[in-house]
């Protein structure tokens, strides 16, 4: 990623002049005071090729807000005439602020001359920094670039930052501090920019990549033309009284802000500052009424979410219901048990939260028929079958995220719906983190990951690159458990509803829009306030797309995100959700106080926390949280008869059941329109507005099932079979349902190594071997697409050449991309080169490949891959688990490396004394251990054993001749070695020497 | 939040207290204070919730994490900036609040909360000490001009808070010193009253004027004030004692509470005997005391009784005895109702409870006092057969509570509407009472309460009037 910034005119490409102008570049875009000073002298310097020109963004505060108006129109046509008088960069600047001058929302100001030279043809001519005291942090910083800024100085920020390391004697020198802010906002930039998918600052500047929510569309298209806004709302009045009032706390009267302002209560709730909904009071009452199981309280509760009239917090609160003419008794409504089948728990790991906490709320939901979620990172397998004591722990979804971490052939069997995790409400376009110190022995091992190594999962899953992509992960999860319903999370933005109509034709039983408001407990600030939007917007848009594409019936909805009451429920139904998650209700519920603390692991609570002093104080209990969705189901029973629906079916997408309230008096939000929301769209060839059929997963076409079917005798009595068949690229997903039906019989040991050894002939199609249990052989002569191997859990996968074939293996690509991605264990031999991201996040696979593409064995975190020959670029990318072995013949592997977090080791061809953790085996041991020994120590043996292996399974040449110069052929051996692994590696040796000495004694 | 871990590593650790013997011999406070190393530990125990329960608990909504957090950086001066900011005197709560901040901590879940109390205290005490607290004169006057009635904490707050806006404010107390309850009310060893007078002389800097001795609808009419100031606010307190309805109860030595606390204090204040008790003196020495009514005030005679040295004391209480250990999963982070020992019990009485009085012992004066235990079942008392017993008396002294405000006088002059309770009828949005020209804020408004609440009430009120004088308000709530 690149946060370089070019400052100044884009001259015509295709011009007599191209190529000869001068363009300022900065290695990134925050501006000291002394880098702004720089362009400001550039003129003198550099002959003339820059001429800065400084407008003024404040206005006169006499003329009040009304002022603000002809104040932007005076400042854009002086950003005209100076573009005209061949000024080239414009240099907008607040620094006039002061008692009489109220300065501009900077980005108004910013968005409002950049459109207005784009308007008059000007704005590639000139280049435009803004000089500003009101940016600060990185939402802010973005969404300035976002709207045309090339530069930014934030001299506010500056003085403040230098204002306290005087008051607090911070150890270090002003420019230090000035440059740590510096690079925290770059870091943060960076991050935003790969939320959205973007690689260098000069895309992201003036992509305008933003929703607007709550803002005019004459407002929106005057000085943000181009970016969406949904429910309509303030506009330039409403914003210039907004900044008249801000500019009056600072130079008013008020004595208590004399010398300091209020802190805004953003992150955490302030008096006098921004609201939240849940609060002190709120949590206390929902906490008693639960635990008592006190209905009056619930009602206490639900009211100060409900209610809005003073406090307004979300779209829903300005939503009012239209009564039925003539009410249903409520003994006629649906009972409130079968309404809370309808309820699942949002996707929380185990790992974030505590044992504890996670079994309280699978406990819970299991014994009221609804759902809850695994989250990210696999499930103790201990849970898949009830406990002794009756208590059903098994989460009924089972996420799939982008980093696959546990994504087992067992773990997926267990599910009911497996849930792919595309984004999330909360951090949407962000994998989950766990930093190491939170991943103790048994979430490693759920993981299958190695204790004390943080765990990142990719931003993107690495096998979804287009909605063909998705539709083929949705095929192959179907394969594993053509029981259970497959799930695509989506996150709301204006925008979804095209996503969610093409993930319907993908072929998803159930959809999820998340909305921004859940959740937010561990996310990063960055994406507290301004990532994602409210359900609202995306399920109403979800609901009408799907209509207007005839494919509503066919998949579930589901609204999740910020959902607490009966009311809530209410509305997210008559929107068109069928199904509804709730993610921090049920956890206060069992005990959350909302410490926002989860990333520190010092949750008081005991619910999100792995520290077992503080797991003892968890106090919750399944009753709580099922007293609470029985509360919840009970109030929206209430209001399903006021409505006059008997069932939530018949409820689901009737919008004309919604009004937008009224008397909206609020001077802010006198202005939102929820029409687009609430826009019955025509039903087309639907057959209904809510979830009512099926989709067709054409599993009856799968080679899987012959294989299944002369699998018989292996399945049931596990004696060997041996299977030939051809194969041809409409064969997708091959071996994926016969593993499912291994596992669900053998679990994640499966069956003896080669019980099922299936030899085929052809071109497989994609997804070959996806998720092979234990005991599985698929044994191909020819190639294969990408995916090969994908979510590996013990199988092995053989790719060779055809005998007759002569083409040299080291440069044919024999698999395509992505091959190995979540493999958990297993072995892959092939006989040529994988194309790009090989092995990309395995977490125990071990493979062998005759070179591979760019990307190799990225963010992998175990196992163990060898490359006989050449790499791509990018190897080893954040890499924090396994080893990686290159044979590296022309000793290019040093450049082609990502050095970030591996070291390269030259191996030892010397045989080591210690025997460590154990020394490699020729053949695995069992799913748990592939034989592979002391990663620490015997390189050499290991490498020579799965030279061995790769020659005995596709009788490669390569290894052959590798063998046979073997003294040779060891010290060309690079191996790659993570540094955090080595450091877990060698604790967990320490650990292990103490115990065996205190065994000792 | 100063250390992410602090609360895990460091246990509470709060202020001490003064040998018993040595703190009955005199009226002066005896809290120890915190040395400054250790106030910091207890600062950096402060997590910095997400959800600062502390912050909804206090009822002024003292930002409690922030200065925490600038106590833990030793940033003394912004702490007392900060804590300013939600609350005019600091050094009163800091004393005699009985923290519901502390109650709502998060952990008090398991008994430790921070000591937000005795931080708050040590901040405004060092601002003092320091100098940095001085008077806030306002840049502007208005022109309006505002007679607050009662100098308790809530007309000293709404007075305050009035007078920096730039209004003219007027204070009328009845008594002869200001302060309303905390003068008279709260035995010096809680709080000192030098501490008052500190404060009302900052108010006076800052253009409030004090008149003393003079009772609005007695020596002045409340027409007369409507016709002087712009507005009018009622802040006189709650001060209607319960009587005790039983025979004997006008035995001479059955006395009310505050006449009792107001003598001592009195005396504290260097009045002579003549000032401090016109009606004759009223004291505990070598007398067998009863306090009835388990509360503060309660509290505060048994400490009073036993400086005075009385030769017993005992407390009676109608209510059951409540739990030592509240029911936290059910209570956190409310206000639980659990059994509070104050350092005046410490220092030495019996407490009795769910005891009903029947009948005051004693021919010309009070010998005993004949009681009988009580049940309560579904909120309704039924007396216990067969368990009367008499105690022996020579002092009984009421501390049963306030039933409301003084009608007589200022409130029946006014006219203004009553509630149901028969306090002074106003909302907590606007103050304003039937007549338009009349706020009431603190315990006259919501009954008898702590002193935090009557702050709270004179801070909104504050901004209630002006909002209603100038059409905009610059004051926070």
């Amino acid at each position: 990623m690149s946060l370089v910034s070019m400052i100044g005119p884009r001259p015509n490409l295709l011009g007599h002049d191209a190529g000869t102008h001068k363009r300022l570049e900065v290695s990134q875009p925050i501006l000291t005071d002394k880098g702004l000073a720089k362009i400001r002298s550039v003129e003198a310097a550099l002959d003339g090729a820059f001429r800065t020109e400084t407008i003024d963004m404040t206005w006169d505060a006499e003329t009040g807000a009304e002022g603000l108006e002809m104040a932007i129109k005076e400042m854009c046509w002086a950003a005209t005439e100076a573009v005209l008088a061949d000024k080239n960069i414009l240099i907008l600047s607040d620094r006039a602020q002061g008692p009489d001058r109220i300065p501009m929302p900077a980005l108004l100001a910013t968005a409002a001359v950049h459109h207005h030279l784009v308007r008059q043809g000007l704005r590639m001519q000139t280049g435009l920094v803004v000089e500003t005291g009101e940016a600060r942090e990185v939402q802010h910083f973005c969404a300035l670039a976002g709207y045309g800024a090339e530069a930014i100085n934030p001299y506010l920020a500056f003085e403040t930052i230098e204002e306290m390391r005087v008051r607090k004697n911070f150890p270090i020198t002003a420019e230090e501090a000035a440059k740590n802010y510096v690079y925290a906002v770059g870091k943060g930039i960076r991050k935003v920019m790969s939320k959205m998918g973007i690689s260098t600052y000069q895309s992201y500047c003036g992509a305008q990549i933003f929703d607007a929510v709550g803002l005019s569309s004459a407002f929106v298209e005057k000085y943000f033309t181009g970016t969406a806004t949904t429910i309509e709302g303030a506009g330039l009045l409403e914003i210039a009284e907004e900044t008249v009032r801000r500019h009056a706390a600072a130079y008013g009267d008020n004595p208590i802000y004399a010398s300091m302002l209020d802190v805004g209560g953003i992150y955490g709730s302030r008096v006098r500052g921004e609201e939240h909904a849940w609060t002190s009071t709120n949590i206390g009452l929902l906490q008693h009424a639960v635990r008592g199981n006190v209905p009056e309280k619930y009602k206490e509760f639900a009211a100060t979410i409900n209610d809005q009239s003073a406090r307004m917090l979300t779209i829903r609160g300005l939503m009012e219901f239209v009564p039925a003419a003539e009410p249903i008794d409520i003994g006629e409504v649906e009972p409130a048990s079968e309404i809370v089948k309808r309820f699942a728990t949002g996707a929380m790991s185990y790992g974030s939260i505590s044992w504890e906490a996670h079994t309280t709320l699978a406990a819970a939901m299991n014994s009221i028929g609804g759902k809850s979620n695994t989250g990210e990172g696999g499930e103790d397998p201990i849970r898949f079958t009830p406990m002794p004591d009756g208590r059903n722990l098994r989460s009924a979804i089972k996420q799939v995220a982008s980093g696959r971490f546990g994504v087992t052939t067992e773990y997926l069997v267990n599910a009911d719906d497996i849930q792919i995790k595309m984004a999330q409400g909360a951090k949407p376009g962000e994998g989950g983190q766990l930093p190491g110190h939170k991943v103790d022995k048994i979430i490693g091992k759920t993981r299958h990951s190695t204790p004390g190594v943080g765990l990142i999962s990719p931003p993107p899953h690495h096998d979804i690159y287009s909605i063909e992509d998705l539709a083929q992960l949705i095929h192959d999860l179907k394969n594993v458990n053509p029981g259970s319903r497959v799930s695509v999370k989506l996150v709301s933005e204006v925008g979804v509803g095209t996503v969610a109509a093409g993930v319907s034709k993908a072929r998803a039983d159930h959809v999820t829009i998340s909305g921004y408001e859940g959740g937010t407990g561990a996310s990063p600030l960055t994406s507290l306030t301004h990532a994602g939007s409210p359900w609202e917007i995306g399920l109403a848009e979800t609901q009408q797309t799907l209509l207007l594409n005839n494919v509503r019936s066919r998949i579930c909805v589901q609204a999740d995100g910020g959902l607490r009451t009966g009311r809530d429920v209410a509305v997210a139904a008559l929107l068109g959700a069928d199904e509804f998650g709730f993610a921090t209700a049920p956890l206060i519920a069992a005990g959350c106080i909302m410490m926002r603390k989860c990333h520190l692991n010092t949750c008081p609570v005991g619910v999100a926390t792995q520290d077992p002093v503080l797991r003892a104080r968890f106090t919750g209990q399944p009753e709580h949280v099922i007293n609470y969705f029985f509360f919840v189901a009970e109030e929206l029973r209430a209001i399903m008869a006021e409505l006059g629906f008997r069932t939530v079916s018949e409820m689901v997408g009737r919008v004309d059941k919604l009004n937008m309230k009224k008397a909206i008096s609020h001077w802010k939000a006198k202005g939102v329109d929820l029409s687009k929301i609430l826009y019955q769209a025509p039903m087309g060839d639907s057959p209904s507005l809510n979830w009512s059929g099926t989709q067709d997963h054409g599993l009856e076409n799968a080679l899987d099932n012959a294989l299944i079917e002369a699998s018989a005798a292996a399945l049931e009595k596990g004696a060997a079979v041996r299977i030939e068949k051809p194969i041809i690229n409409v064969n997708r997903t091959v071996g994926a349902m016969l593993s499912g039906e291994v596992a669900k019989r053998y679990g994640h040991e499966g069956l003896p190594d080669n019980t099922i050894y299936i030899t085929l002939t052809g071109v497989a199609g994609q997804s070959f071997g996806a998720w092979l249990a234990h005991g599985v052989t698929l044994d191909l002569t020819g190639d294969a697409n990408d995916y090969v191997g994908k979510g590996l859990s013990g199988g092995r996968v053989i790719v060779r050449q055809p005998g007759h074939v002569n083409r040299d293996p080291l440069s044919n690509i024999i698999v395509g991309n992505t091959v190995l991605y979540g493999a958990i264990s297993g072995e892959a031999f092939f006989n040529g080169v994988g194309g790009e991201r090989f092995a990309v996040r395995n977490s125990g696979a071990i493979a062998v490949v005759e070179g591979c593409g760019d990307h190799g064995c990225e963010y992998m975190t175990g196992g163990v891959v060898m490359v006989l020959g050449k790499t791509g670029r990018n190897f080893a990318a954040g890499m924090s688990g396994g080893v990686a072995y290159v044979f590296d013949e022309d000793g290019q592997f040093d450049k082609l490396c990502n050095h970030a977090m591996v070291d390269l080791i030259k191996v030892s061809p010397e045989a080591d004394e210690e025997e460590g953790a154990g020394r490699p085996q020729q053949r695995t041991v069992s799913v748990n251990d592939l034989g592979m020994g002391d990663m620490l120590r015997h390189d050499a043996e290991r490498i020579r054993v799965l030279l061995e292996r790769h020659h005995l399974h596709t009788g490669s040449t390569r290894a052959r001749a590798l063998l046979d110069d073997w003294d040779n052929t060891v010290t060309k051996f690079v191996k790659v070695m993570p540094r955090d692994y080595a450091k877990a590696l060698k604790q967990m040796e320490a650990e292990r020497i103490e115990a065996a000495s205190v065994a000792a004694e | 939040m100063g250390k992410e871990t602090g609360f895990l590593e460091l246990d509470r650790k709060d202020r001490t207290y003064g040998p018993i013997d040595e703190r009955l011999k005199s009226y002066k406070e005896f809290i120890v204070p915190l040395p400054a190393e250790a106030l910091k530990d207890q600062a950096s125990r402060c997590m910095n919730c997400g959800v600062p329960h502390c912050h909804t608990g206090c009822p002024v909504n003292n930002i409690i994490p922030d200065w925490n957090h600038l106590v833990y950086e030793n940033d003394f001066r912004n702490a007392l900036e900060v804590l300013h900011s939600t609350n005019n005197f600091p050094e009163f709560t800091g004393r005699i609040c009985p923290a519901p901040c502390e109650a709502a901590c998060t952990l008090n879940i398991i008994d430790q909360p921070v000591t937000i109390k005795s931080i708050e205290c040590a901040i405004v005490d060092k601002g003092w000490q320091e100098g940095w607290i001085t008077p806030k004169i306002p840049a502007k006057k208005t022109g309006k001009s505002v007679a607050v009635v009662g100098s308790g904490p809530a007309g000293l707050a709404c007075a305050q808070q009035l007078a920096r806006a730039g209004h003219s404010v007027t204070v009328f107390e009845k008594n002869d010193r200001v302060g309303g309850l905390m003068r008279y009310g709260i035995p010096d060893f809680k709080m000192e009253k030098h501490l008052i007078n500190r404060r009302a002389a900052q108010m006076e800097a800052e253009g409030v004027v004090f008149k003393t001795s003079i009772e609005v609808g007695v020596s002045v009419s409340v027409n007369s004030l409507k016709e002087n100031f712009d507005a009018v606010v009622f802040a006189g307190g709650s001060e209607d004692a319960r009587r005790l309805d039983i025979p004997g109860a006008e035995l001479p030595s059955v006395r009310l509470a505050m006449e009792f606390l107001t003598q001592q204090n009195k005396r504290n204040a260097g009045d002579d005997e003549l000032r401090a008790a016109p009606r004759g003196s009223l004291t505990a020495t070598g007398k067998h005391v009863i306090v009835i009514g388990g509360g503060d005030t309660g509290s505060d005679c048994v400490g009073t009784s036993n400086r005075q040295g009385a030769a017993s004391v005992t407390q009676l209480e109608i209510m059951p005895k409540p739990p030592e250990h509240e029911n936290k999963a059910m209570s956190w982070p409310f206000w639980p109702l659990k059994l509070r020992t104050s350092t005046s019990h410490e220092e030495g009485c019996e407490r009795d409870w769910a005891v009903l009085t029947r009948r005051v012992v004693g021919d010309n004066d009070v010998q005993g006092l004949e009681c009988v235990r009580v049940e309560w079942k579904d909120g309704k008392m039924h007396e216990v057969e067969g368990s009367e017993f008499t105690l022996q008396a020579d002092l009984i002294l009421l501390a049963m509570g306030f039933v409301g405000p003084r009608k007589a006088g200022m409130i029946s002059q006014s006219a203004v509407d009553l509630d149901a309770r028969g306090n002074v009828k106003a909302d907590t949005e606007q103050y304003q009472t039937s007549d338009e020209r009349i706020w009431a804020c603190g315990d006259m408004r919501r009954g008898q309460s702590l002193v935090v609440w009557a702050i709270r009430e004179g801070r909104q009120c504050a901004r209630a009037v002006d909002l209603a004088l100038m059409g905009a308000s610059d004051l926070p709530r």
